[in-house]
């Protein structure tokens, strides 16, 4: 239990310490750890973050944080509420900076499986779906990727399905942080224009979001490793190749102000919800 | 004024064997439950079913045979119970073709819909292989030359939507979240609501900004208090997470699974904390609207948080 919490508080940190003061950020469905980071971020160093979730409310203050997230409780201290058409529309026009996703399987390119495992259409494994994993990932500035679960089977080198692929930035998980250089509107990575579909390299009107069609932006590298971890645990339950060892940095540990807004902020403890039956 | 109060049974039996049905709400929050338990009852067959992100509803329409197809951009608990079991066993033996969505598609194919339009251009999908998977084609844009992804128009046959208030006519008021039902509304051929109760709606009159469900969009309204159970109606009450664990528990083994829908559901589908009928039920009355505060009540139940802390 004691571990579980840890786990988690590492993930939150890691996750709230990668969002900016003013930005505008989105988390869906089944997202706890996330929902908990971007409610930390805006205590801690982003007073002004623009937080956007399903439920509606924009830049909620919650009494208490469910365990659904998607719940009308995070429309609590909302002044403004919006749906999710407007969140996916104001990803498809560039305009949203980061979208914090999940993927049950990950590549190295940061792509996600969410569908299936085995042939599409009679799986061995149905999965839950990406929900708007496929329309967020190719159109956000940048995706954050979260899983409670480092293993070979989940960071692969094959995905059994291609769900989403696009601008994935980093990959938070209970024993590292992979990042992944990114190209973004104005860089002249993968720049696309909206509704222009995968693989048509036009530009007309540059202002709108990138879509890196997976794989533009380089592979996913190890940028730190959480202290509870190690270079050879990470080597080892990766299914893709990394290139880890002495040298690479310790993630740094919650510290006290980031613990103390912590328990304040998540006393039942909800972001551990994520790890349980792992 | 047209009266469009029907009983629940009445309103259901509408629904054609094949047909396509919108469900409301979003995973654990106010989903259609009453109308989908009694398309359960029913016995319904063949349908598909259109959700963006869909738990018990869909879990159980698939679970029980009533459904053929889903078509959604997500199907689970989420964090608070996992994957939906019997969804997952439907499509897996061939019984339920998983129609994957972004959920931004299944929105795109609905907008299409109430614009009159055959298919909606969306910049989503670059680099997936769902357009493969699912033949989603894209079109030339005539004006630059470009390709855009085009995805087809969902029409559903009916829409099922559960709301807080309603009047007799069909106007009807959702408190707290949303989600995409008034565009369901719009989509689709027919909608029957299901409201925790039925009001006077001279007093919509006050304020009617608040009725996003416009009545002349509506075919059938039902009172149905607690509707939304087991997932939760804002400001009035929470999902029911016991209910959802014991469910989810049956569906392990078809014998409990039978039984627990030949108790829970066949047999009326009455939620344990159901308050007794009040006398005005089915009828005008003149009960003053007090709306609850969206999020007065408790999101997430005390059960299943974990005991760790901090």
């Amino acid at each position: 239990m004691i571990e579980r919490a840890d786990t988690a508080a590492q993930m939150v940190v890691s996750l709230a310490r990668l969002l900016r003061d003013g930005e505008t950020v989105f988390f869906g469905v089944a997202s706890p750890i996330p929902m908990v980071a971007a409610l930390l971020a805006r205590r801690l160093h982003a007073p002004n973050l623009v937080i956007l979730t399903i439920a509606g409310g924009v830049s909620p203050l919650p009494e208490h944080l469910p365990a659904s997230t998607v719940d009308p409780a995070l429309l609590h201290g909302a002044r403004a509420q919006v749906t999710l058409t407007d969140i996916f529309d104001l990803s498809a026009r560039g305009r949203l900076d980061t979208a914090f996703l999940g993927g049950v399987q990950i590549d190295d390119q940061g792509r996600i499986n969410m569908s299936a495992i085995g042939d599409f259409d009679r799986p061995k494994v149905r999965l839950p779906g990406g929900a708007g994993s496929a329309a967020i990932m190719p159109t956000a500035r940048r995706t954050i990727l979260w899983r409670t679960r480092h293993d070979p089977r989940t960071f692969v080198e094959t995905l059994g399905f291609v769900t989403a692929a696009g601008n994935v930035e980093h990959v938070v998980t209970p024993l590292c942080v992979f990042g992944r250089a990114v190209g973004r509107p104005g860089e002249g990575v993968g720049r696309r224009t909206g509704g222009l579909a995968a693989g048509d390299a036009d530009t007309v009107n540059g202002d709108v979001g990138s879509a890196v069609a997976g794989g533009a932006g380089g592979g996913l590298a190890v940028e730190s490793i959480h202290a509870s971890s190690g270079a050879d645990e990470v080597r080892v339950q990766t299914g893709f190749a990394v290139h880890v060892g002495p040298e690479t940095p310790t993630t740094p540990p919650p510290s006290d102000a980031e613990r103390a807004a912590l328990r304040d902020l998540d006393p039942e403890n909800v972001a551990a919800t994520e790890l349980r039956g792992r | 004024m047209l009266d469009k109060r029907r009983s629940l049974a009445d309103a259901v039996a509408t629904i054609e064997d094949g047909a396509v049905v919108a469900l409301g709400g979003n995973t654990l929050h106010r989903a259609p439950v009453a109308a989908v338990h009694e398309l359960v009852r029913q016995g319904k067959r063949g349908l598909e079913l259109v959700k963006t992100a869909g738990a018990y509803d869909v879990d159980l329409l698939c679970g029980w045979g009533c459904a053929s197809a889903v078509s959604a951009g997500f199907v689970g608990y989420e964090s608070v119970f996992g994957l939906a079991p019997l969804y997952r066993r439907a499509v897996e033996s061939g019984l339920v073709e998983a129609r994957e969505h972004a959920c931004y598609t299944v929105i795109a194919g609905l907008r299409a819909a109430a614009q009159g339009v055959p298919f909606m251009p969306v910049n989503a999908l670059q680099g997936s292989q769902l357009p493969q998977a699912r033949d989603f084609r894209t079109v030339r844009d005539p004006y630059t030359d470009g390709e855009v992804m085009a995805i087809p128009a969902i029409a559903p046959d009916v829409a099922l939507i559960h709301v807080h208030e309603a009047d007799a006519e069909g106007n009807g008021r959702i408190v707290g979240s949303h989600f995409e039902d008034a565009l369901m509304v719009r989509a689709a051929k027919w909608v029957i609501l299901t409201a925790e109760r039925i009001v006077d709606g001279a007093q919509f009159a006050q304020d009617p900004e608040r009725t996003t469900i416009p009545g002349f969009l509506v075919d059938s309204v039902v009172e149905a208090p607690r509707g939304a159970w087991p997932t939760s109606c804002a400001g009035l009450y929470d999902y029911d997470a016991d209910y959802l664990a014991q469910f989810i528990a049956a569906a392990a083994d078809e014998g409990m699974l039978r039984r627990f829908v030949e108790e829970h559901v066949l047999a009326g589908a009455v939620s344990p904390h159901s308050p007794a009928p009040s006398p005005t039920v089915g009828r005008e009355g003149d009960r003053p609207t007090v709306l609850p505060s969206p999020a007065s009540g408790r999101g997430a139940g005390g059960e299943g948080r974990p005991e760790g802390r901090w």
